[in-house]
């Protein structure tokens, strides 16, 4: 249902004629594959509705006099900046897309290490500003092209620098809210003025109702400013890079390190991590090049890190002895960036590392010490602007299983679910077969260690119906082994219950049923009740799982 | 009264229910300057079980309930009910460790359990847990996590609330749940570690973090029957440093400097009245080493565990000397009256049964908020002004700064010691109190936990954020029974 234009005039007014848009042509751009995972296009033919307006404000108060117009009219909005997935998408007819790009500003704190930012200050820019103060921030898997503010306050932001400088929800300082119902809140030390360092209180920390370990992806209201706490960058100022594209390498002097560790079996693996949790070792850690598949990633690797190789060269490199002889060294490996803060610093965790190796048996892979490949991963676990590697093999992947929690548990079930992709990939066409594991994350979901994030990378054909459809039957045998030991959803349907594969927001009645069979309904139910005291009109969208009260009495 | 007393017994047994005089009357009051007030009953509860049938009943009868894990004396007024006819939750005789796990470096712990009884018990397990500048011997380690107690060691302070972790909690709603991580299922700890779930993230469950609403909120939200904390390994090698100076700006290159480079395990400032509170065990002491020790110091100390112990503290060392010689400043292994050593200790372990606060006067008020470091100054020189207009011994101000939040804001404390007895002392200091809390609210100082006075002087500050502050309290405590009176504006 188009908006009547007494409501199209009201917003055009708020922003001005430029920044508003209700052509089809420019609607249609706005529509994404519902995907269920987090942040994947995973397989699926649908889409999500096309809006009836896009609309592009340049402030907090044109965001709130929008939200207020809406509330207003009953119009569903959502707002997004960099359109990672489709969180950020509405899902109802009679709905408004706020694109926040015009918002984009920058402000750092040096001395007491944080940045204010607003929506569209991407990762890479405001990593690039922190560099030339001597800082750096946790950029989160989905990489540096995404917006800082996005990931931080609505959704969850661990990555491979989250080990040394935590996740997303332990980086928020002070935020600015326009709420669902058009009131500003502002919280901690900004909710008086007293500047935004502080992002807890006063009193008990009501930053919790807008992210929990994940937050509302847009279902909250807008989060139009956030500080975000920056950590040490101990490197160049500028950022310096070599090589040709796409291989671009960085080599920042003896203070960096990257490396490969490999170890013989998956406990030793593990152990190893334990002794990155328990010291103030790594300034990064993720398993990164698995997610090409255990069987390709030597061969891969050296043609992301060659400019001139291509993909046709693959079958070549996975059948060259050396690599093939380095790809299987690396098993069960992961990558750590290591940074010298003085010489000294850089003496002792290396030797900490060697320490690591020589206790759990493992070893460094001599071919990721080659110079190119090295400063290739440096760049990077550092920069994460390598996104378009994820779709490259197929044209589209999704991740699967998501062995988030305890590295100990996970380890139980990674042989197992190893071969379950492997058999899946030499039975079926609809994947690729790239090994069976394939499973990539972070060293550390939490600061300082603690909880581990992997995800099996699943490349497919989207423009291939039994290709996405087979996908599709594979995520049904993943979802029985995560159920089988109790890690709850697939990665790929973390989303499953907050919107519909039709690419539509669930209705009440749908969460009800949902959620109130669920462990702790309580959850749900003052999640209710929060959205029905800064959200009465329910206007954005049903990424906030809710269940009616009644509903449970019933 | 006699049927509700009856109430109370079948909850929690004729044992646990008190209504002797003068144990009201020791919890009508505080070391604060909250107004008196006496509570109806204190009962004292021995698990979860009880606390949720006390919450119910409490919200069948309107009864205000007011939960206490530490032992007196109180110093915030928040265990000092607000309200006529409220019981008193007394948590502190649950002491139960409920778990240590070495290998994932977590601990689960009822309200009544000490940091000397968890320090203890995690020593034997190789593992310690970041403190609280000297706690009380009796203090809640529960209580201090919640009411966020700013830690020695902000690098490692990744989360604000960090080490509080998962929690069990049941609202003013009567309703009981596990939040964070544990949130997910099933309801019983024995069950989740049984399938490797350590209560680990605190985040959640879900797109809310419920573990926020109990925190800073003295008690007015719910009440917290078990804790995860995060632990850390308990060093095997410690070198200390101090670094004095004549002002405070003086230490402040090197502070940001230090905290930048990640290096230490200890990182504090405190004047020399403030150090010779810490230091010193009786009054003759304090009063020399107010005399003797430097104007301002920053005592900061190295640590090493497990990984090469040796080197890592020996490269540390690199780093601070650099740092030092960077920042103008020297690194001593003692000052006139104290070593390093023995603050670094001392400011990591609980007080004695007398806390220490209390031996240079025997009261002391606390004006304590958040900033940043480069904002200390302003505080400190208006607050050195307010004492001499009002009349108090400036050379008497005790000034604390901690680092919290891997550096990006800081505790900054001064406290004001008095005698309780002599009334023209109390009268003056209760002025300086007063007037300094709002002097430096107007200077832009963040009570983050907004104890008594402070409630509305920050409350006010922000409508908005107040009006959202009540829907929430609302939702989790609809009949307003939780320490009613408390993070309200007056």
């Amino acid at each position: 249902m188009a908006f009547p234009r007494e409501l199209y005039k009201a917003l055009e007014d708020i922003v001005g004629k430029e920044n508003i848009s209700e052509n089809i042509g420019v609607c249609e751009t706005y529509r994404c594959v519902p995907s269920q995972s987090s942040a994947h296009y995973g397989p699926t033919k649908n889409w999500t509705p096309r809006p009836q307006a896009v609309i592009l404000p340049g402030s907090a108060e044109e965001v709130q006099n929008i939200v207020k117009i809406c509330n207003k009219y009953g119009v569903e909005f959502k707002a997004s900046t960099t359109f990672w997935s489709t969180m950020g998408y509405i899902g109802g007819d009679f709905a408004l897309q706020i694109d926040l790009r015009r918002m984009k500003s920058i402000k750092i704190d040096a001395k007491n290490m944080h940045a204010v930012v607003e929506p569209y200050a991407i990762a890479a820019t405001v990593q690039a500003e922190a560099m030339k103060v001597g800082l750096n921030l946790n950029i989160p898997g989905v990489g540096c092209s995404s917006s800082t503010l996005a990931n931080f306050s609505t959704w969850v932001a661990f990555g491979p620098n989250s080990i040394s400088m935590g996740y997303g929800n332990e980086n928020v300082l002070g935020m600015e809210w326009v709420l669902p119902d058009g009131e500003i809140v502002r919280t901690g030390s900004l909710a008086s003025d007293d500047g935004w360092f502080c992002g807890e209180g006063p009193g008990p920390s009501l930053r919790g109702i807008f992210r929990g370990a994940f937050g509302a992806a847009g279902s909250a209201g807008v989060c139009t400013k956030i500080a975000v706490r920056l950590h040490p960058w101990p490197g160049p100022a500028d950022f310096p890079t070599y090589g040709l594209a796409p291989a671009y390498k960085a080599d920042w002097g003896p203070n960096f390190k990257c490396y490969t560790l490999c170890f013989p079996d998956w406990k030793s693996w593990a152990r190893s991590i334990q002794y990155f949790y328990e010291s103030d070792i790594a300034y990064s850690g993720h398993r990164q090049f698995n997610m090409f598949g255990r069987n390709l990633k030597g061969a891969m690797i050296e043609i992301i890190s060659n400019h001139e190789r291509q993909l046709t060269d693959l079958e070549e490199l996975v059948n060259d002895p050396y690599i093939k002889e380095q790809t299987e060294k690396m098993r069960h490996d992961y990558q750590v960036v290591i940074a010298g803060f003085t010489p000294k610093d850089m003496e002792y965790k290396e030797k900490a590392v060697d320490y690591i190796l020589e206790q759990t048996g493992g070893w460094k892979s001599e071919m990721m010490l080659e110079k190119d490949k090295h400063d290739y991963a440096l760049l990077y676990l550092t920069r994460l602007g390598h996104k378009n590697l994820n779709y490259v093999m197929c044209g589209a992947y999704e991740g699967v299983l998501g062995l988030t929690g305890n590295v100990w548990k996970a380890i139980e079930v990674a042989d197992e679910a190893t071969a379950l992709k492997r058999k899946w990939e030499t039975e079926h066409t609809s994947i690729a077969a790239t090994g069976g594991d394939s499973a990539m994350g972070c060293l550390s979901g939490l600061g300082g260690g603690g909880t581990t994030g992997w995800e099996f990378f699943t490349n497919f054909d989207s423009y291939d119906k039994n290709s996405v459809e087979g996908t599709y039957a594979f995520v049904e045998t993943t979802q029985a082994l995560m159920n089988k030991y109790a890690f709850g959803p697939d990665f790929c349907r973390w989303n499953s219950d907050v919107r519909k594969m039709n690419g539509y927001n669930y209705t009440q009645e749908e969460q009800n049923e949902m959620f109130k069979k669920a462990a702790q309904p309580w959850v749900f139910i003052y999640q209710y009740k929060i959205r029905e005291a800064i959200n009465p009109k329910n206007l954005c969208g049903s990424y906030v799982r809710t269940l009616d009260p009644k509903a449970l009495e019933e | 009264m006699e049927s509700m007393k009856q109430n109370l017994v079948d909850i929690v047994g004729a044992a646990n229910v008190i209504d002797n005089p003068e144990v009201l009357a020791s919890y009508a009051k505080d070391e604060s300057f909250a107004t008196p007030m006496k509570p109806w009953f204190v009962v004292k509860v021995e698990n979860a079980e009880q606390v949720q049938n006390l919450v119910n009943w409490a919200r069948k009868s309107q009864t205000p309930l007011v939960p206490v894990s530490s032992g007196a004396p109180h110093f915030k007024g928040d265990t000092v009910p607000s309200v006529p006819q409220a019981v008193i939750v007394d948590l502190s005789g649950m002491k139960k460790i409920l778990s240590i796990s070495r290998q994932q470096r977590m601990c689960v712990i009822e309200p009544g359990v000490t940091y000397g009884e968890l320090q203890e018990a995690l020593a034997k397990e190789g593992m310690t847990l970041s403190t609280s500048l000297r706690p009380r011997a009796n203090k809640s380690v529960l209580t201090s996590v919640l009411e966020v107690e700013p830690r020695l060691n902000c690098l490692h302070q990744f989360n604000y609330v960090e080490p509080l972790r998962c929690t069990e909690v049941t609202f003013g709603d009567g309703i009981q749940m596990f939040t964070g991580e544990a949130g997910g299922g099933p309801q019983d700890l024995k069950k989740q570690w049984e399938l490797g779930k350590w209560q680990v993230h605190p985040g959640g469950p879900g797109t809310t973090d419920i573990v926020k609403m109990v925190t800073q909120a003295q008690g007015s939200m719910g009440i917290v029957t078990w804790a995860s904390l995060k632990c850390e390994l308990l060093p095997t090698v410690r070198k200390s440093y101090l670094v004095p100076a004549k002002k405070s700006t003086d230490l402040e290159d090197f502070v940001y400097k230090t905290i930048w480079g990640r290096v230490g395990d200890r990182l504090f400032v405190m004047n020399k009245a403030y150090l010779a509170y810490l230091m010193g065990d009786t009054v003759e002491q304090i009063a020399e080493l107010k005399t003797i020790l430097p104007n301002w110091v920053a005592p900061v100390s190295l640590s090493g565990d497990i990984l090469l112990p040796e080197l890592k503290v020996e490269s540390q060392e690199y780093g601070l000397k650099e740092y030092a010689k960077q920042t103008g400043v020297h690194l001593l292994p003692e000052v006139p009256g104290v070593t390093a050593d023995e603050v670094i200790e001392k400011a990591s372990t609980p007080s004695g049964e007398n806390y220490w606060k209390l031996t240079y006067k025997g009261g002391c008020q606390d004006i304590f908020f958040v900033t940043t470091l480069d904002k200390t100054p302003k505080f400190i020189e208006a607050m050195y002004e307010l004492a001499i207009e009002v009349g108090y011994p400036t050379e008497d101000i005790g000034i604390y700064i901690q680092p919290q939040h891997m550096g990006t804001s800081v505790h900054l404390e001064f406290s004001l010691p008095y005698n309780p007895d002599n009334a023209r002392e109390a009268k003056l200091v209760k002025e300086l109190y007063t007037a300094a809390s709002m002097r430096m609210s107007k200077l832009g100082a963040f009570f983050s936990r907004p104890y008594d006075i402070w409630s509305t002087i920050q409350l006010n500050k922000d409508a908005q954020y107040y009006m959202l502050l009540r829907k929430v309290k609302e939702i989790f405590d609809p009949d307003n029974i939780m320490n009613p009176g408390k993070l309200t504006i007056k």
